[in-house]
């Protein structure tokens, strides 16, 4: 072993939420794993866990009550899709696998096996989704059942208006109530995160459930800002509940999102609990082949380089925010190996001229196109390489923001990538 | 009777001085805490204290500092082989030539009943003791000289203490050398020691004088009676008179003079040189407490100080104005300060004298004196006072023991409230619009060019905020912004401020308190999902603001803004822009 390498079976590149959870699929099926790249695309997480929101690619407007219903209708029209290539059941295993692992470290999850969740957003629109953290539980029952509800913001507090939310649902919610509280005297905060550790100390919290008190007139449930702690996040609201006897509900804020962080930190502790070894907000410089099939890459951007060889690689780099893909004048590039890129056959195809055209653009259905095995195709149409694998948004054929199936997306072909990087290494061992 | 009476003069003079010097220390005001104390207190005080350490077994911490700090020098062995060997030379040379030469009549004489100056060893020795101060000068100014390429090492103080020790010994050899080959004042000797009258045997001494004491004679003696003249010597000279080359130094200045022995012998050149050497060392002691020589008082007055403080384990560092007066009296200039200086390297950048120590002294000396300093000064003063770290390297090496890091300290408590504190001071005397827009009005558009080209700053190159996507991550985290309770919210937020960047409204952001009250702890740098270095642009926009806002301060308050044709579109931006 030479000096100031490290060596490692599994190198995940980008550690967004596909890299993120791909580490931690691996590292639970007890392959040395490495993670590199920036978790900036976890620090716009909503905290949501989406599979697919709308009923199929011509009809986004729809929401999808059943999901796996949708999922069909997609894979039907949309056969190159990514979730084509992987069986439902294994999408399910997915969701649970991942649940269950935020769970072991503290972060609870609800959701309903076979349909999708809607919630209340702080714009007073509805949010289908699949998953959502235990503190939107009964957001979401609020929605479905419309009973005596009381909404909350906080002076001060930018982006988050009851008024503005009440406006929207009353018309249908004929319960619903909202206030204004001022935490003066306690906290003044106008940005959610300082005021999310703030309502972490018991004494702020007192002065919280006095002022709540004060504004109840009969409501049998409270909605809040997604402000409701951050390290101990269930405590905080299970404590509001006990004070106050009666549910409360978080309503998710605009990025940065307090429950996105919660995800984000509670994959960060998994990393260590599992042993991962993580090289965060650095990037690779370049990858080269080494010997016996593996590879070497070098990580930076700092000198000295750091050096990581590893059996096999899952590029999950994301695409243009995340800098794995990146658009020229030409084309579209992929940044790492220079792979080949599906892509509109140049720029004026890129974008419909409506911004909101029914079918999403098509650059946003760009990306690499991959085997059976979640790997990437070189120009010939075979594996670019034997132990390359991709997953995430970098995937061609998904347009995720349009279909809303972001999270989704990202844990299954991570899921699945894992799981067939895991087979060809069985079968090479015979 | 002329000399005795100029001595005493002199003397009452020094004395005058001392005292003029001393009740200086009274009126000395530093820092906001401590006020001037009265005169009667400070002298009942002292005298008290004084009276305490005499009684108290500090009296024999006293004593050791006497030795080793002020006898054996060791706090200036410490500085360095060389600053110690050239401090001793000169100190001992200069105190046994006071007590030798220039007090023989009481000190010497009384000591040694035999005393002649003209007669071994102490002939030898004043040559000796000469050479030494020579030899320390010497040192001293090649190491002033060597250390001059690095700063600004030499004063008006040294230079005056230098010159006049310089005429003082350089006066004394040549007086010797010119005496040695005097003819008159070997007429005054042969008239008041040498009873015969003989001529011929006043010329057997000539000649053997002429031979072998170097005395040049206008007539070459007429005799070669070398025998008689041996003789005459042993019988009416010897007893006072050894051979001159025991003055070693005296004797080759001699030789060289040589060629104008005549001349300067006809024109009594001994007495003359005799009337300056006085001359200059009364002037001497008469300037003593208002030159650099007054540290031969204040340096010893201000170990034994120190010495007398109440002792460890834990020594409050004093802040008695009169003793930091003297404290201050007491720095020789000697560079020590500035050569072990943490921040001395800034000035390389910014060429302000006032960052190293030695330097910045002078200036708060004046300060706490109450001398009238130009704002221009005072300016640089507070730059200077307010780089300095307090790092205490300054005060642990002083070979002086001055309490250095609390003059700091002091002074910039004083400057601070004559309306010169550091820059996060007063940056607050006006709100972030208002400094921008005095920044508006300011004649100087691009002060920075020069500034520019030598540092590029990472606020003026736009691939540094450019990617900002306004996503508020930096605010979220930042613990300034959090501090911050609904009573004194920062003006506003990193991402704001990134905002202004983009909006090409820079000067609007080089007051806001967000700029000035960034811990710099990173946070915001590190999450932010673009890489924008937030952190790193705060911290320059401070380094711009110091120099920019600097040069707009002194504006009149509140310059009208209808003095501007029409209110200037940029205005409207910004109100937009927050």
């Amino acid at each position: 072993m030479e000096a100031g390498r490290i060596h490692c079976d599994l190198l995940v590149i980008g550690a967004g939420m596909a890299g993120a959870s791909a580490a931690l699929f691996a590292a639970k099926r007890g392959l040395k794993t490495v993670l590199v790249g920036s978790t900036a695309g976890l620090q716009f997480a909503g905290g949501m866990l989406d599979l697919l929101g709308v009923q199929a690619p011509n009809t986004a407007n729809i929401p999808a009550l059943r999901p796996w219903e949708a999922m069909a209708a997609l894979i039907q029209e949309q056969p190159l899709h990514p979730y084509a290539r992987i069986p439902l059941q294994e999408i399910r295993r997915a969701f649970v696998e991942f649940t269950e692992l935020l769970a072991s470290a503290g972060l609870s999850y609800y959701c309903e096996p076979e349909n999708n969740l809607q919630i209340i957003t702080s714009l007073g629109t509805r949010k289908t989704t699949y998953l959502v953290p235990k503190s939107m539980q009964s957001n979401a029952a609020a929605l479905a059942q419309k009973p005596p509800c009381l909404l909350v913001d906080f002076e001060g507090l930018k982006g988050f208006s009851a008024r503005q939310i009440s406006a929207t649902l009353g018309k249908h919610w004929p319960g619903l109530r909202h206030a204004s509280i001022s935490l003066n005297g306690a906290v003044h905060k106008s940005y959610p995160q300082p005021l999310a550790w703030e309502l972490e100390n018991q004494a702020v919290r007192a002065v919280l459930v006095k002022a709540l008190r004060k504004q109840l007139q009969g409501e049998e449930v409270i909605g809040l800002p997604a402000v409701l702690g951050l390290a101990s996040a269930g405590q905080v609201q299970a404590e509001l509940e006990k004070e106050l006897g009666l549910k409360v509900f978080e309503i998710p804020m605009l990025p940065p999102s307090m429950p996105g962080l919660r995800l984000k930190e509670t994959m960060e502790k998994l990393f260590v609990n599992l042993g991962i070894q993580t090289l965060l907000q650095r990037q690779v410089q370049k990858v080269a082949r080494s010997e016996g099939d593996g590879f070497t890459a070098y990580i930076g951007p700092d000198e000295p380089l750091t050096m990581v060889r590893a059996r096999g690689i899952l590029l999950a780099s994301g695409r243009f925010f995340g800098k794995g893909l990146h658009a020229t004048r030409k084309g579209i590039l992929e940044t790492i190996f220079n792979l080949p890129v599906y892509q509109p056959e140049n720029r004026a195809l890129w974008h419909h001229e409506d911004l909101l055209h029914s079918q999403g653009h098509p650059i946003n259905r760009a990306g690499l196109e991959t085997d059976e095995n979640f790997r990437p195709l070189n120009s010939d149409g075979n594996a670019a390489f034997p132990n390359l694998f991709a997953a995430g948004t970098i995937l061609a054929h998904n347009d995720w923001m349009h279909l809303k199936c972001g999270s989704g997306l990202s844990l299954a072909t991570a899921y699945a990538a894992v799981n067939a990087f895991v087979q060809t290494r069985s079968n090479a061992f015979g | 009777m002329v000399l005795t009476l100029s001595f005493y003069i002199s003397l009452a003079l020094f004395f005058l001085g001392l005292l003029v010097r001393m009740i200086g220390w009274l009126r000395v005001e530093i820092g906001t805490e401590t006020g001037r104390i009265g005169l009667f207190t400070a002298v009942f005080s002292s005298l008290k204290a004084v009276l305490l350490t005499l009684l108290s077994p500090r009296i024999f911490k006293i004593m050791a500092v006497l030795i080793t700090e002020i006898g054996l020098q060791l706090p200036l062995l410490k500085n360095g082989f060389l600053r110690w060997l050239a401090h001793m030379c000169m100190f001992y040379g200069f105190l046994l030539l006071v007590l030798m030469h220039a007090l023989d009549e009481t000190v010497t004489a009384a000591l040694f009943q035999d005393y002649a100056a003209t007669l071994n060893p102490f002939l030898f020795l004043r040559n000796l003791f000469g050479a030494m101060v020579l030899l320390g000068m010497a040192l001293a100014c090649l190491n002033r000289i060597g250390r001059g390429r690095k700063f600004k090492a030499t004063n008006t103080n040294d230079l005056v203490l230098m010159i006049l020790l310089g005429l003082i010994l350089f006066s004394g050899f040549l007086l010797e050398s010119v005496k040695i080959f005097s003819e008159p004042a070997f007429d005054r000797m042969a008239a008041d020691y040498m009873g015969a009258e003989d001529e011929d045997d006043l010329e057997a001494l000539k000649v053997y004088w002429s031979r072998e004491f170097h005395v040049v004679f206008a007539q070459p003696p007429g005799s070669d009676d070398l025998e008689t003249g041996r003789n005459l010597h042993m019988e009416n000279c010897a007893a006072c008179h050894s051979r001159p080359e025991a003055a070693f130094l005296s004797l080759p200045l001699s030789d060289r003079l040589r060629p104008l022995a005549l001349w300067l012998n006809r024109s009594q050149a001994d007495l003359w040189l005799w009337y300056f050497h006085f001359g200059v060392c009364f002037l001497a002691m008469i300037l003593l407490p208002f030159t650099k020589f007054f540290h031969f008082i204040s340096v010893p007055l201000s170990l034994m100080l120190r010495a007398a403080d109440p002792p460890a384990p834990a020594p409050m560092p004093h802040k008695n104005p009169a003793r930091l007066a003297l404290e201050m009296d007491a720095c020789t200039h000697c560079g020590v300060c500035s050569e072990h200086c943490s921040v001395a390297p800034i000035r390389r950048i910014i060429p302000n004298d006032h960052i190293l120590p030695s330097e910045k002294l002078t200036g708060v000396k004046k300060l706490a004196h109450g001398k009238r300093l130009d704002p221009d000064v005072l300016e640089s003063l507070s730059q200077g006072s307010f780089i300095c770290t307090e790092c205490y390297r300054c005060t642990q090496r002083c070979p002086s023991g001055l309490s250095l890091q609390t003059l700091w300290q002091l002074s910039k408590q004083t400057l601070a409230a004559k309306d010169f504190p550091e820059p996060h001071g007063w940056v607050r005397q006006y709100a972030a619009d208002q400094w921008a827009d005095r920044l508006e009005q300011s004649p100087a558009d691009h002060p920075l060019c020069e500034d520019f080209a030598r540092h590029r700053h990472v606020s003026e190159s736009p691939e540094t905020f450019s990617a900002c996507i306004q996503c508020s991550i930096c605010t979220n985290v930042c613990p300034v912004v959090s501090a911050g309770n609904g009573l004194t919210p920062p003006d506003m937020t990193p991402q704001q401020v990134m905002n202004l960047l983009r909006l090409n409204l820079k000067d609007l952001a080089l007051g806001s308190r967000m700029v000035w009250d960034c811990v710099t702890c990173y946070l915001c740098q590190e999450h932010c999902p673009q890489g924008i270095r937030v952190t790193d642009i705060l911290y320059d926009l401070r380094n711009i603001a110091t120099r920019r806002l600097q040069q707009v301060r002194q504006l009149g308050p509140e310059t009208p803004k209808t003095a501007l044709p029409v209110a200037s579109p940029p205005a409207a931006v910004r109100k937009n822009a927050l």
